[in-house]
């Protein structure tokens, strides 16, 4: 049993207060000593006496101090310096005194260890708390440190609130200053955790939009909230650039798409969503299947450290920590990117003050042996992580993965990971740690395949990083031979084992082969179909232009307000819009008017409390409430037009009806911009796309969300990745009343959405009657290869096809038998 | 007076005119912490300087360090409030800064007197600011250090810490306390000289009048 000293000022009041606990448990109560007063009647403490009082209770489990206030607080310390036998645990408790005392000679005398009387003291308080309605459900409130001087409020922008990268970015960001910093969320009413520690900042459970109160102490306190207030307010830099959530994916960020072929779950268009294989990063590759090693096993039971033994083995643990962290740091600073990040928060995490102590505690006050302590202390945390579900469970692979290294470190085992092969080959795991995934060499590599995870998880935005085709989701992965050989489709999330020496040769072919394009986008039959860039700042002009591109579909110019408080300046837009019109002299430059909103939040247009924000005020309807921000747009775009050649029309986002095209249309011309156009995203506008094309010159189909609003399936869900797909012949109907529209006003409606990238929708799109595609540059290799090797007829036999069948995979095998002889 | 080190008995008899100032000043100590304390610095002081050197007279000490740690020691079981663990941990650190020599030379104690500094900022984790005896130490310090870099006189650079003590302890007044007892009075605490401060600022008019020979 463990020993509890109690020390007050006053003899009395610390008498008194033990007499109190000891009645809750008669003579079977733990050792209890006092030191109170500091001799001859004088209130006060001695740390002195309070050392011989910890020597006087002292046993192996160890000893808790209960103090009063002020000086007992300081005698206690100072004891420590005193003690004779280091060996014994000592804990100073926070607890309050009385209810504290009380609490710890209870759970003491049931024979609990130290660390466990002593949370169960410093929980003491709850009861009455709760009583009087103060309650502060201190589930994961440890050490807030000292009273806050400075307090603030901030409302999370970002679109997945506090998850592992701005847990990480705050950590790194508050780690240079001096002040103790605690979050919490106003939104659940949970008490304040440690900003220090990345588990409990995740326990928050701040999600966008959610209010965290900020808080801090020290003399850096000020410095400190003003770093997470900026923080915060550029929205960890995920406003516009979401890497989970790419808003309209590049074509190495498609949707996620449902299998088909060897693995697939059954026929797509009756299968329950997401649960077959899922490809998850396109690509085709080939390779033997090399298996992640098996995950190491909890360590068995093994007898309780003598207390003479604890103190070095908690050493053991910080040391371990402590040498995961520098190795994953060392990693980190060989890759970058994406991969940096994870590894950087992967190593604080290892770090983690909560978890350490933690394990350090149980060592020390039960006995554990280190590596058993490690154990357990993650998997408290991963419990409340399971718990609050969601983007935090979403975190318990990352919490394993450091638990894991941290154990094998322990044990002096290699740490945990990627097969070390110079060979290429299939990588098929249940899941992938993201320090794993950071690693993977994509010159041996190949593609990746995982039982588990989904179209948002770290392997697949990993492996499309990479550029390395993967397949999450294949249940049935882990049965596949090591060494069998299997092709991979990314794109299609089919697997084909033991290929073939045909299948093999095609497949081959397929990758080998480089897609380019020549500038000039038509079908085999000589059909014109302008093949575009889309720009999204006037860094990726130049990879526009290497591919070729005929001139840009979609130059979005939301670069150059994210991380703005406010709206840029008239100066500093005609800067960056001359520079991307000069790259096209004599081209075609489709220009954007600012699309905030919904996924792509701006602190100066877009409220942070729309319960519906794809539905709320985002895009054109931001000019409801900011016009000026409109007109200033418009004057820069005409003037960085005016200087420059190319042939610039300007559209607005987000159009739902008629008199918005012809507002739109009237501001344009009022800054002497006459060739004005709008998006066409929503289906109220895909159907009235006639009297829509009545007043503007052009329109341009945003598919992503034209799929998200006809399907009425959230976009940036990925459980309804099969809905969001614009192959759902709906979608394509729609796209079809907007064309057709389009072609009886003989106006160009182009397509500048995720879908124009796909090489058979393209041919789709075009047989719908498309004028123009416009795609990320990489993906004009393939989409002009594909329409140059069908007709124009065969484009329109299978956009009928596609459009008029019952399901995406319908259209999708309809198309494919209609455009494939023609490539073959 | 110039001293360009300072003895063993120099030393003791700065604690001894420490004692006294304390003991002549009980009622005004007692005074100040009546306002927001618990009213005890006063007679905590007295009573714990008593204990010091009465320890002193029946058993001199032989070196600086057992000189302080002696000190120490006896504030630590015969003061009773915050100020013995505080002052205690001073002399302590003092004590083990100096080691087992005779006299200490101006930046001997120069280092003595701040890692008794640190050992206060350990103890109590006050900050400047906080209204507490570190408000008086830290800025007599570093008066003291800036006046041994124009010379190696050590009464000199007493006097100059003397002074600037003197302006911290004043400065306490307006302050909001942060820490020990008084920080529970909030917004009251303020318009009080901390009774920590000014037992400290007498701690430097000691070593500053013994050092000139007064």
């Amino acid at each position: 049993m463990i020993g509890i000293v109690v020390v007050s000022h006053s003899p009395k009041l610390a008498r008194a207060a033990v007499e109190l606990a000891l009645e809750m448990v008669g003579v079977a109560g733990p050792a209890i000593a006092i030191a109170a007063g500091a001799g001859e009647g004088v209130t006060g403490t001695d740390a002195f006496k309070v050392a011989e009082a910890i020597a006087e209770v002292s046993s192996p489990e160890g000893v808790l101090v209960m103090m009063d206030l002020g000086s007992a607080v300081m005698s206690a310390e100072m004891a420590l310096e005193f003690l004779e036998d280091p060996d014994i645990p000592v804990r100073l408790s926070s607890a309050p005194f009385v209810e504290g005392l009380m609490a710890a000679v209870v759970r003491a005398a049931g024979g609990a260890t130290l660390a466990e009387v002593e949370r169960e003291a410093r929980g003491a308080l709850g009861a009455k708390q709760s009583h009087l309605g103060d309650e502060d459900p201190a589930g994961l409130t440890v050490d807030t440190g000292p009273a806050a001087e400075h307090t603030i409020e901030v409302t999370l922008l970002n679109p997945d609130g506090l998850h592992a990268r701005p847990v990480s970015m705050l950590i790194t960001a508050l780690s240079t200053l001096e002040a103790t910093v605690t979050v919490a969320n106003l939104r659940t009413g949970q008490a304040p955790v440690p900003a220090n520690s990345p588990t409990a900042l995740l326990t928050v459970g701040a999600r966008k939009g959610d209010t965290i109160s900020v808080a801090a102490a020290g003399r850096q306190a000020v410095e400190a909230l003003e770093a997470v207030s900026d923080l915060v307010g550029k929205g960890f830099g995920e406003l516009g650039t979401v890497p989970a959530r790419a808003p309209e994916p590049s074509p190495a960020q498609p949707q996620a798409r449902p299998a088909s072929g060897a693995l697939s779950s059954g026929p797509l268009s009756s299968g329950p969503l997401s649960s077959g294989p899922l490809g998850v990063s396109p690509g085709l590759a080939v390779g033997p299947i090399v298996r992640m090693p098996e995950p190491l096993d909890e360590p068995g039971p093994v007898a309780e450290l003598p207390v003479s033994e604890r103190e070095a083995a908690a050493d053991r643990i910080v040391a371990a920590s402590a040498s995961v962290a520098l190795t994953l740091r060392e990693k980190a600073a060989r890759v970058s990117g994406a991969a940096r990040g994870i590894l950087d928060a992967t190593a604080l995490m290892a770090e983690d003050p909560g978890l350490i102590d933690a394990a350090v505690s149980r060592v020390t006050g039960q006995g554990d042996v280190p590596e058993r302590a490690v154990w357990a202390a993650v998997g408290e945390v991963a419990a409340v992580f399971t718990q609050q579900g969601g983007l935090l469970a979403a975190r318990i692979p990352d919490l394993n993965d450091v638990r894991n290294r941290i154990v094998s470190e322990l044990l002096g085992r290699p740490a945990p990971g990627l097969p070390d092969r110079s060979e290429p080959y299939v990588l098929v795991a249940r899941d992938l740690a993201p320090a794993d995934t950071a690693l993977i060499d994509p010159a041996v590599c190949r593609a990746i395949v995982t039982v588990e995870g989904g179209p948002t998880s770290h392997t697949a935005i990993l492996a499309r990083a990479l550029g390395l085709p993967a397949v999450v989701a294949v249940r049935d992965a882990l049965d596949l031979p090591e060494g069998s050989v299997v092709i991979v489709d990314g794109t299609t999330g089919e697997i084909v084992v033991d290929p073939t020496d045909d299948q093999m040769v095609r497949a081959e072919e397929q990758i080998g082969r480089v897609a380019t394009f020549d500038g000039t986008g038509q079908t085999r039959d000589g059909h014109r179909v302008q093949l575009l860039a889309n720009v999204a700042s006037p860094d990726s002009v130049a990879e526009a232009i290497e591919a070729k591109a005929e001139g840009v579909g979609l130059f979005r110019t939301e670069f150059c307000f994210l991380d703005h408080a406010e709206a840029p300046g008239l100066d500093e837009q005609v800067a960056a819009y001359r520079q991307v019109f000069a790259a096209f002299p004599g081209r075609k430059v489709t220009i954007r008017t600012l699309d905030a909103g919904a996924d792509k939040p701006l602190a100066f247009v877009t409220a942070a409390d729309e319960v519906n924000p794809a539905l709320g005020i985002r895009g054109y309807r931001t000019a409801w409430r900011r016009p000026e921000l409109l007109d200033t747009q418009l004057q820069a775009i005409a003037t960085a037009a005016a200087a420059e050649d190319a042939v610039v029309g300007v559209m607005a986002p987000m159009i739902a009806t008629v008199d918005e095209a012809v507002d739109f249309a009237a501001r344009c011309a009022a800054h002497g911009l006459h060739n004005v156009g709008v998006m066409i995203e929503t289906p109220a506008a895909a159907i009235t796309a006639g009297p829509i094309l009545e007043r503007v010159d052009f329109a341009s189909l945003g598919t992503n969300d034209l799929a998200q609003y006809t399907m009425a399936a959230d976009r940036l869900m990925g459980e309804l990745a099969l809905l969001n797909d614009p192959w759902q012949p709906a979608v394509l109907r729609m796209i079809r009343e907007a064309c057709q529209a389009g072609l009886a006003a003989e106006k160009p409606v182009g397509v500048c959405g995720e879908a124009a990238a796909d090489p058979m929708l393209a041919a789709i799109l075009v047989g719908l009657g498309a004028t123009s595609l416009s795609m990320s540059p990489r993906a004009l290799g393939g989409v002009a290869e594909l329409l140059g090797a069908v007709t124009v007829d065969q484009c329109r036999d299978a956009a009928v096809a596609a459009a008029d069948a019952g399901s995406t995979g319908a259209a999708r095998s309809a198309a494919a038998a209609l455009l494939e002889p023609a490539r073959a | 007076m110039t001293n360009d080190t300072v003895t063993l008995d120099q030393l003791t008899g700065w604690l001894t005119r420490f004692r006294d100032l304390v003991t002549d000043q009980v009622s005004y100590l007692t005074e100040l912490d009546s306002a927001i304390g618990d009213a005890d610095h006063g007679s905590n002081m007295t009573r714990g300087m008593g204990a010091v050197i009465e320890k002193l007279q029946a058993s001199p000490a032989t070196a600086v360090d057992e000189l302080f740690k002696g000190v120490g020691m006896t504030l630590v079981t015969s003061v009773g409030g915050a100020s013995g663990p505080l002052y205690g941990t001073f002399f302590l650190r003092i004590g083990t800064e100096a080691g087992p020599v005779a006299t200490l030379d101006a930046p001997g104690l120069a280092a003595a007197l701040r890692a008794g500094l640190g050992g206060v900022v350990a103890r109590g984790k006050a900050e400047a600011g906080d209204k507490t005896m570190f408000d008086v130490l830290a800025p007599a310090l570093d008066a003291f250090d800036a006046a041994l870099v124009v010379s190696s006189d050590i009464s000199s650079a007493a006097r100059a810490a003397h002074t600037a003590a003197q302006s911290g302890r004043d400065a306490t007044e307006p302050l909001l306390a942060r820490k020990g007892r008084a920080s529970y009075l909030g917004e009251r605490s303020i318009g009080h000289i901390d009774p920590g401060a000014a037992s400290t600022a007498l701690l430097f008019q000691a070593l500053s009048e013994i050092l000139d020979g007064e």
